[in-house]
């Protein structure tokens, strides 16, 4: 199942976001939207205003969004347990 | 002003503001301290001390809402959550942030 994330660098939920994936071992693509150029930018904005969503981490999991982090939604989309807090 | 002296007196203004609102920093001492130093980093980078979990937009009227502390801009959504977006801070009965989850406004029925 293909995971990408839209994240901040001073965000410390994002932070955690990428640990949690990367404990469990599942590749994940991520793109930091402060540190991105304003093209790529206006492109997240406008898939996060698509799905009314407004922070981050925003973390797509197949066709499926989490907003926020949230290890028990990411674990029951993945199929496993969540093992964080 | 270097890092530390901010985070300080950010603290200090912050703690004034956000007691009223029924808020109070978050009792996780290391988070608190990681929240502050980024939004120091962001005061540098940007002149204002934007929430460390939120997008800026380089829309002046949808940033304002994301200026530190940002509670009177998401107030139902916060008070529904008893946290800010990025956490740090919490309701005043609030002893386990931990137990808090993140929670979007549209699944609390908000938006």
């Amino acid at each position: 199942m293909k995971v990408s994330m839209y994240t901040l660098s001073t965000c410390p939920w994002c932070r955690k976001t990428k640990k949690f994936f990367t404990e469990h071992h599942i590749a994940f693509d991520f793109t930091d939207y402060d540190l991105a150029d304003e093209r790529t930018q206006e492109r997240i904005m406008a898939e996060l205003d698509a799905n009314w969503a407004s922070g981050f981490p925003y973390v797509r999991i197949g066709d499926q969004v989490v907003e926020g982090y949230r290890p028990d939604r990411f674990a029951e989309l993945l199929g496993i347990g969540s093992g964080a807090t | 002003m270097n890092t530390e002296s901010r985070k300080r007196a950010l603290r200090m203004f912050f703690d004034k503001l956000v007691g009223p609102m029924g808020f109070k920093f978050t009792p996780d001492a290391e988070l608190a301290d990681f929240l502050l130093e980024q939004e120091v980093t962001l005061e540098t980078r940007h002149g204002v001390p934007f929430c460390p979990c939120q997008p800026i937009r380089h829309d002046r009227s949808r940033d304002m809402k994301i200026v530190c502390p940002c509670i009177p801009f998401h107030r139902r959504h916060f008070d529904a959550m008893k946290r800010c977006w990025c956490g740090l801070f919490v309701h005043q009965d609030v002893t386990d942030p931990d137990s808090l989850p993140q929670v979007p406004a549209k699944e609390l029925g908000l938006e």
